[in-house]
């Protein structure tokens, strides 16, 4: 130790003359989200397009609003596989053709469901842009959902549960849904279905499914990249134009009720665990409360990077720790603030002390320093984060599902200049009460006893 | 026709290449380091050192208190982070053009006076931190340690790719301050660094910033050993199986591969995304849409430096099917392949799928000073975004198909099968 110390004093001794000065950070230039053209095919079908020069991989989404809550209760993750089995088969080409029709044109083509929606997404080089929009469109207008894809496709669902079940993090995300939400509350089950839900999907329910949902009216398409010389409404008119269903039921969204009994701990039992997953959550913010861009930040001062409040503790400090991650995730209506990681087996009742410990401390306030590293590190990432057609295109989509345009981006960047400190306490006050929901994955035999002694709520254990 | 990215280069006299990529899209400069030392140097009771010490690099410096290189460059719009691979290391931050100067600064700070900060207690911190990501990202996780089997059955013993970069329990908590002194001594100097610069900026700026802040540091860096002797094809399969607590049976096929960066590294990555990469993969058509015995398969080919890659497809089988049935059926279509070579619709099929992934990787400005510094620090090459696709678009169908036949033979292979404990309710 003396030997060590002693080698680094002397190297500081030898090179301490070139000493150079810290240097100063000028204010960055000044920068805007993408601007959009906008436009609306007779179908109402929405058409926005970015011209972004230099990005030469052209990104589509097609965005469809399709709520969670319209699938069947006993049906529940259709709207998955049906967005997996869109290309697995349409009316002019078995699900092999279209695959090879896909990539020799270097079409990556996918889609996903989300709690707002389908959102279709494809990457092409520009110069096939063309035959990639014929290409979706077939997938999206005319898949023929064939018995043996369909199959197959709910078997691979089933083998994905299983996967998800053996990984900590994604059982601790479900077992999350269910304590969290009210049992009554689509939101409480997961989006891709359960076991018996899964494989009761026929090829039957999905046409009919696709017929009622999948439609024009109300769904947007998205066209981000290097534009230049392309006509995107024609390109997107050839495609689409013709797309005409009837509209889709509309339902009005509402916030999922939160479980009576969701302030709790559930311990999912996995022994041998060498690690303990911890989920906490309690509720946050939809997009559209009254100054959403202090959340953001509150994600960042919390738990967004190794200084941080929680991993200055838990992994600087500590050393229990990998990294543990917060942040507000918004709903449709409503939303949930979630703080989510794993730490060492041993450390997992002094680990979720101090976790909780520091999420409630936070209701004390929050420095002007940390708030005005916070604020700079959302506002001065923007231009980077939003850099590709990829950035911008799922930006707009997922704004599009909310009834939002990427102005929401750009107004929230711009109201990054009013959160101080302040706004940042009573941001976290409106929702963090104290009622935490907390799951912990993990050797129950060793530490639930020890969860249950933090005296942070009642604790559950059952089998992982 | 080649991609006309626009590359300078500028070396200083210290040794550090510096390349500029102008690009004024966005009014930011991605700082990107690599620093040609990976766990292939580490030594035998010191695995996972590299990366070890790629975590000691955040925890100050002379001039930078511990944690300041994270705090203050994200309080400045930075995004940053650091990567260590069996080949190099990589240190990286996207900053606003303002704060360029900052990160330069910071980074000469670490790569040239490291040693001032370096104690136990943040030795002893990190090694904490590392052994949870290792926890995290391969003990607690079923198949978790499938690759660094594979790792270990495809390279002899002391051959530099034989272990993983994350390294083992044993050898994280045997590293010392006085290892770090050396690691750093031997390995890290502008000698053996490469500084990439994409962005907003020119050539003449970019060059005379690091000149700045690197200019005075000294070419401490030994020299570094030349590339060991490459390797050939196994010369008999090798085999292991692990009955465990899985979802689902799952196999893993390995093959040494050609050394990166050759026509026939390149034509043998081309054969194993149209064997198992692809949508139209032969195992994925085979197995997965047809027979219907697996769930899922991929493909995936990692270029080396050190006279051997590697290329492995992972396969997972599906319930109630037999996991030998899956590995028979794939060997048939490797003799297959090996045999007939690619046809036209899969020649055309993986370069313009190549061709997609390429572009877009190379869409981002912290993503493109990663494949500049990269194939600059191993292959010597800065220009080698710009021709990859024209390189890639010349090998044949014979080349892919021969590079088949001599490196995908079902007798140079390696199989890790995970099968599910007997009797183990899913």
């Amino acid at each position: 130790m003396t030997q060590q110390e002693g080698v680094a004093q002397q190297e500081g001794v030898a090179q301490s003359e070139s000493v150079i000065e810290r240097p100063e950070v000028s204010a960055p230039e000044p920068w805007s989200f993408p601007e959009p053209q906008w436009s609306a095919m007779a179908n109402g079908l929405g058409v926005v397009s970015y011209d972004i020069p230099g990005q030469y991989v052209i990104s589509v989404r097609l965005a469809v609003p399709m709520p969670l809550e319209r699938e069947p209760r006993e049906r529940e993750g259709i709207a998955t596989i049906m967005a997996r089995t869109l290309d697995e088969g349409t009316a002019r080409h078995t699900a092999e053709e279209f695959a090879e029709l896909l990539e020799r044109k270097g079409i990556a083509l996918g889609a996903g469901v989300s709690e707002s929606g389908l959102i279709v997404d494809l990457d092409v080089p520009k110069r096939n842009l063309t035959e990639a929009l014929d290409l979706l469109s077939q997938a999206v207008r005319e898949p023929a959902f064939p018995a043996n894809e369909v199959s197959r496709h709910v078997k691979v669902r089933l083998a994905e549960i299983d996967q998800e079940r053996a990984q900590p993090g994604q059982r601790a995300a479900i077992e999350f849904i269910a304590t969290y939400f009210d049992p009554d509350e689509r939101a409480s089950r997961p989006t891709a279905g359960t076991k018996t839900t899964v494989s009761a999907i026929t090829p039957q329910d999905l046409v009919a499914f696709h017929a009622a949902n999948v439609v024009p009216s109300g769904a947007t398409i998205v066209v981000a990249g290097d534009l230049s010389d392309l006509d995107v409404v024609s390109e997107v008119e050839r495609a689409l134009g013709s797309w005409s269903e009837a509209p889709a039921e509309v339902l009005e969204p509402r916030e999922a009720a939160r479980a009576t009994d969701a302030a709790r701990i559930v311990f999912l039992d996995r022994p041998g665990s060498v690690q303990t997953e911890f989920y906490v959550g309690c509720p946050g913010p939809d997009r559209g409360v009254e100054g959403w861009a202090a959340y953001p930040v509150l994600g960042f001062v919390v738990g967004g990077s190794p200084n941080a409040r929680v991993d200055a503790v838990l992994r600087e400090d500590k050393g229990f720790t990998y990294g543990i991650r917060s942040g507000f995730r918004p709903r449709r209506r409503g939303g949930m603030f979630l703080t989510s990681g794993s730490v060492r087996a041993d450390a997992t009742v002094e680990a979720l002390g101090l976790l909780l410990d520091i999420l409630d401390k936070a209701r004390e306030g929050f420095t002007e320093e940390e708030t005005r590293a916070g604020v700079d590190f959302i506002g001065k990432t923007a231009p980077g984060r939003y850099a590709t057609a990829d950035a911008v295109a799922e930006e707009a989509a997922v704004l599009s599902l909310e009834g939002l345009t990427t102005e929401f981006t750009t107004a929230n960047l711009r109201a990054l200049a009013d959160v101080d400190a302040a706004a940042l306490s009573t941001a976290y006050d409106r929702f963090v009460t104290g009622e935490w929901t907390v799951i912990v994955v993990g050797d129950a035999s060793l530490y639930a006893e020890g969860v249950g002694g933090l005296r942070r709520g009642e604790v559950t254990v059952i089998p992982a | 026709m080649p991609l006309d990215y626009q590359i300078a280069e500028h070396t200083l006299d210290n040794g550090l290449r510096v390349i500029v990529s102008e690009d004024h899209s966005v009014p930011n400069v991605t700082v990107d380091l690599w620093v040609n030392v990976g766990s292939r140097h580490e030594v035998e009771g010191r695995t996972g050192f590299a990366h070890l010490f790629e975590h000691l690099m955040f925890q100050g410096s002379r001039n930078v208190a511990s944690g300041e290189h994270f705090s203050a460059l994200m309080a400045a719009g930075g995004r940053l982070n650091a990567t260590t691979w069996f080949d190099r290391t990589n240190y990286f931050e996207t900053m606003p053009r303002g704060a360029m100067e900052l990160a330069l600064w910071m980074e000469a700070d670490r790569h040239g006076h490291l040693l001032d900060a370096v104690n136990q207690e943040n030795l002893d911190n990190q090694r904490d931190v590392v052994k949870e990501e290792k926890r995290q990202r391969y003990d607690n996780v079923p198949y978790g340690n499938a690759l660094i089997d594979v790792y270990a059955a495809i390279f002899p013993k002391d051959h530099p790719y034989h272990h993983a970069t994350i390294g083992s329990m044993e050898d994280l908590d045997a590293a010392s301050v006085q290892d770090v002194h050396e690691f750093f001594r031997r390995y890290y100097g502008p000698n053996n660094t490469v500084l990439t610069l994409v962005g907003d900026l020119t050539p003449d700026e970019g060059f005379a910033a690091a000149e700045r802040y690197f200019g005075p540091l000294g070419p401490t860096a030994a020299a570094s050993r030349g590339p060991v002797a490459p390797l050939a094809p196994l010369s008999e399969p090798q085999r292991i199986e692990h009955h465990e607590d899985v979802p689902s049976d799952r196999l893993y096929v390995a093959f040494r591969l050609p050394v990166d960066d050759c026509a026939e590294f390149f034509a043998s990555s081309l054969a194993m995304d149209i064997i198992g990469g692809l949508a139209t993969s032969r195992l994925y058509q085979r197995l997965a849409r047809r027979e219907q015995i697996a769930n899922g398969v991929s493909a995936h080919a990692m270029g080396f430096v050190d006279g051997v890659s590697l290329g492995f497809i992972s396969i997972d089988v599906a319930d109630g099917c037999s996991a030998e049935d899956v590995e028979t059926a794939a060997c048939e279509e490797l003799v297959r392949f090996a045999a007939e070579g690619p046809t036209e619709i899969e020649m055309e099929s993986v370069l313009a799928q190549t061709e997609r992934g390429w572009l877009s990787s190379l869409a981002s400005q912290e993503e493109r000073a990663d494949h500049i510094c990269h194939h600059a620090t191993l292959q010597g090459d800065s220009g080698y975004i710009n021709t990859f696709l024209d390189r890639l678009g010349e090998v044949t169908a014979a080349q892919v198909q021969q590079a088949a036949a001599r490196w995908l033979r079902p007798e140079s292979r390696a199989v890790l099968a995970y099968l599910k404990q007997e009797g183990d309710a899913s």
